[in-house]
């Protein structure tokens, strides 16, 4: 009988078991190390595309521009030899990938999804537990941030902040404005991968794409991606491959080589419909900012009125919300910052540098440059603040800058009394050097950059931003080449945490979000192009009209240009256009 | 093992058979078994579009005889295929062998979906006017003729089967249903239920494998797929995308001991269409390649720019 019970009692513990271990509601578990099958498509993805090939995506003119003017000797350029592929091509090159699930110890709830994929070492966490997306000011990555859900047996992945980089590796351009919705589904060995890009920039409609890939069973040792950058191409940090307009020698080989026909290479949505055929009318134009198609999902943007402080690196943070960012740096010396945002949230943001550092005092304040969005506060932050001998915080920026800011009017209480001449000025602070930097024209000629060397964090002013194209003010001693020149010295400054482009030194932009190395080499990479395009404008010797009239920021027009407001693309194209004419 | 283990391992069997029938009927009103069409975890009806974003130049245009790429043919598909003769295919009558299982789905066009009866899907396409029946009545068997499309075995998959082809919520719409303090009773021992546990209730997928056909191309300049490939597909409604984007996924396997030298995977995405008005039958036929040109320069739009 004893016997019997504890048989009995074994038997119904591991039915109790059996029964714990039925899952209610079963989610599939995709771990296991993958690898492509490259079926579709396979010369484009696996030796790589051939240059003027837009077909099957739909592209606007922006892209097509884009990727006309795209000379594959770019990617010989220092920073941009071992950049990785973005999310949005990612799973069409080679690669393979490894799968892991991160669960809650106690829970064992699903946490993450986490994945390690061979190209280029890039990591990749899939949230699963509910979190939100980051804000707008976020720094983006390679792979972005992404969110997971079930749908049954799919999984439905949703990823923002992604990095600019190319829907093909042949330059057909993905901003980092593109998010991607992704739909996993298994059977058996089979992973089936779809992904649907919104790119409000080069795209009119979303970008439907899949793949798949079969589970390895023995795995690869091939994990590594080494890559190191070396001068393969001596050149001037002033050039950047690139072929004008109109004058891209390999235009129209593709579709040659390959018997198509032009207007379909051309790509566009048009061209993806079984009512398109061969001998159809060219592509439609269609315009840079993308039609009526605006994108559904994207990271909110800083309510009105919010002021709100982030931290960047080491000591230092940055603080959005009140007209151009305002950068902070905080330890037991007390807090120097760098701008006061522009008049009339003065509480707001005297309060959000004070909870950085309850208890410190404002010791220093830098201004970037004299224009009002950036020193609005100064009084009121200043007054806020005490110096060591007990006056209130000093104002720092370069003598131009007081200059400028005398010009303008600005009341003696606001400006600045501690200003620099020469090229450069250091001091220490909270145990890190803090040295300041200024170009003799650069968007103006008062700017100063600011470089927290041991933090490794850059604030840059007006000079680098990532809302618009740069507001060049000639009036002001600004010019393009002046620009040029002084995001190439930004360039070396800033350096990636490792060789593959991400992270490492962290830039703050005048206005916009936490940048690195990548982003300022693409907006150098800009404005070098536009410049070029339009210096070859005036050597043909068009007129101003002319030249606004043949849009050279075309492609870059529906990230950083604006057809009302303080800055237009026009008075950029025509900033740029006085400078080189003068 | 004595008799009282027996038992005692009866008992929690029969445990465990009934909790898992009674999962199996969990939603599902008393009654008959569900039809196919009743226990459909996703609603594949409708008419869908094929977007061609992928393999555009071997889908939208006939591509130059010999074009293999992608395609892991072995030697008897490579020559198979530098032997593509369109004139002689039309002459022969085959000229819907592009047309076939193994390449109607690469066709550009439209398709349309619908039930036959309670147990047999109906798939319309109208590039070569085709039609494929997939039966999921274990009692049909295939017929003694080999079709362009032949014969095709459908099954549910997924964990929505009986529970109706509810749309699924698609991103960004956040756990279905309110969060349910302790799971206690459901297998969860006490513990929160899983987050979005309703979600991961619904969809599903359609498995289809297909046998019993005539040879006929996995591309339209005629890269073979024979008699003996066996090809599986699966079916997925993807859910609802931000913008309302409805997207079918058709995820196709053919291995083909003949010609190919591994299995060949290919996916094809179609998005939905508010109705059948664009749903145009055209009869089977393939535009003969556009010429190669030599040197550079396009040949349809000049010498580029």
């Amino acid at each position: 009988m004893v016997r019997l019970r504890t048989s009995a009692c074994a038997a119904l513990a591991g039915a109790c078991l059996l029964l714990a271990a039925i899952p209610a509601a079963a989610q599939v578990n995709f771990s296991g190390e993958w690898s492509g099958r490259y079926h579709e498509d396979q010369p484009d993805r696996v030796p790589g595309e051939e240059p003027g090939d837009f077909s099957g995506i739909p592209v606007n003119d922006a892209a097509r521009l884009f990727g006309d003017s795209y000379d594959v000797g770019r990617h010989s350029v220092l920073e941009e030899q071992c950049a990785p592929y973005t999310l949005p091509y990612m799973f069409f090159g080679p690669n393979q990938f490894r799968i892991w699930q991160d669960v809650h110890p106690d829970t064992q709830e699903l946490i993450a999804i986490q994945m390690y994929m061979g190209t280029y070492q890039q990591r990749r966490t899939i949230w699963m537990d509910g979190r939100p997306h980051p804000p707008e000011y976020a720094p983006h990555t390679f792979m972005g941030f992404s969110t997971g859900e079930w749908n049954g047996d799919t999984l439905t992945i949703t990823t923002t902040h992604i990095k600019q980089g190319y829907f093909r590796r042949s330059g057909v351009p993905a901003s980092d404005r593109t998010t991607v919705v992704e739909h996993w589904m298994k059977h058996g060995n089979l992973l089936s991968q779809v992904t649907i890009a919104t790119d409000p920039v080069y795209l009119t409609e979303p970008y439907i794409r899949s793949q798949e890939f079969v589970q390895m069973e023995r795995g690869n040792t091939n994990w590594l991606y080494n890559c190191e950058y070396a001068m393969e191409v001596p050149r001037d940090k002033n050039t950047v491959p690139h072929y004008l307009p109109g004058r891209n020698p390999w235009s129209g080989e593709f579709e040659g080589r390959h018997a198509m026909p032009r207007e379909g290479v051309r790509g566009g949505a048009e061209s993806l419909l079984p009512e398109w055929k061969p001998g159809a009318a060219a592509a439609r134009p269609n315009p840079a900012k993308n039609g009526g198609f605006s994108p559904t999902v994207q990271p909110a943007p800083v309510p009105a009125g919010d002021v709100r402080a982030v931290k960047v690196q080491g000591n230092v943070y940055m603080i959005v919300g009140a007209g151009a960012n305002i950068a902070a740096q905080v330890g037991d010396d007390g807090i120097v910052v760098v701008d006061t945002g522009a008049a009339g949230q003065s509480e707001k943001v005297i309060a959000a540098i004070k909870g950085l550092a309850p208890g410190k005092e404002i010791r220093w304040i830098i201004n970037t440059g004299p224009t009002a969005d950036h020193v609005g506060n100064n009084e009121q932050v200043s007054k806020a603040g005490r110096t060591v001998n007990g006056n209130q915080a000093a104002v720092v920026a370069h003598e131009n800058a007081n200059e400028r800011m005398i010009q303008r009017g600005v009341a003696d209480a606001a400006r600045p009394y501690n200003t620099y001449f020469e090229p450069s000025r250091d001091f220490p602070f909270n145990g890190e050097p803090v040295v300041l930097y200024h170009d003799e024209s650069s968007v103006h000629d008062a700017g100063t950059v600011v470089f927290f060397r041991r933090s490794d964090v850059i604030a840059t002013g007006d000079l680098f931003r990532t809302d618009s194209f740069p507001v060049i003010d000639v009036a002001m001693g600004g010019s393009i080449d002046g620009t040029i020149a002084a995001v190439n010295r930004l360039l070396d400054l800033t350096v990636p945490s490792k060789m593959l482009q991400e992270g490492g030194t962290y830039v703050i932009p005048g206005h916009g979000r936490i940048s690195d190395e990548h982003e300022v080499v693409w907006y150098r990479d800009m404005l070098v192009i536009i410049r070029d395009r339009v210096k070859d404008m005036v050597a043909r010797k068009m007129t101003l009209d002319q030249v606004k009239a043949a849009r050279p920021a075309l492609d870059y027009e529906g990230r950083y240009g604006s057809d009302t407001g303080a800055w237009t693309t026009a008075m950029f194209v025509e900033a740029i256009y006085k400078d080189l004419t003068r | 093992m004595s008799r009282g283990l027996v038992a005692a391992l009866a008992v929690a069997g029969a445990f465990v058979f009934a909790w898992s029938g009674l999962s199996a009927q969990r939603g599902a009103p008393p009654g008959p078994p569900l039809t196919p069409r009743q226990a459909a975890p996703i609603d594949l009806t409708g008419t869908w579009v094929s977007v061609v974003t992928e393999d555009w130049r071997w889908r939208m245009v006939t591509p130059p005889k010999g074009d293999v790429a992608s395609i892991p043919v072995n030697g008897e598909g490579r020559k198979a295929a530098q032997a593509w003769n369109a004139e002689a295919d039309n002459a022969a009558g085959n000229q819907c062998k592009a047309f076939g299982v193994g390449g109607i789905m690469r066709q550009p066009g439209r398709l349309r979906i619908s039930w036959q009866d309670p147990a047999t899907l109906k798939l319309e396409f109208d590039a070569g006017t085709q039609t494929r029946l997939l039966t999921f009545d274990r009692a049909v068997q295939p017929g003694a003729e080999k079709t362009w499309q032949g014969f095709s075995r459908a099954e549910w998959e997924g964990p929505g089967i009986g529970r109706g082809p509810e749309a699924p919520p698609g991103p960004g719409a956040g756990p279905a249903g309110p969060p349910v303090p302790g799971g206690g009773g459901q297998g969860l021992r006490g513990g929160p239920p899983p987050r979005g546990r309703a979600a991961l209730q619904r969809g599903g997928s359609l498995k289809v494998v297909t046998t019993n056909f005539r040879e006929g191309y996995l591309r339209k300049n005629g890269v073979p797929y024979s008699e003996q490939a066996i090809i599986t597909e699966y079916i997925h409604r993807l859910p609802a995308h931000p913008n309302g984007d409805e997207w079918l996924n058709v995820v196709t396997v053919v291995e083909d001991p003949r010609y190919l030298a591994q299995p060949f995977y290919t996916s094809t995405n179609f998005r939905r269409e508010a109705d059948a008005t664009r749903f145009a039958p055209s009869p089977c036929k393939t535009d003969p390649p556009l010429p190669v040109a030599t040197g550079r320069g396009g040949r349809a739009g000049g010498a580029g720019k």
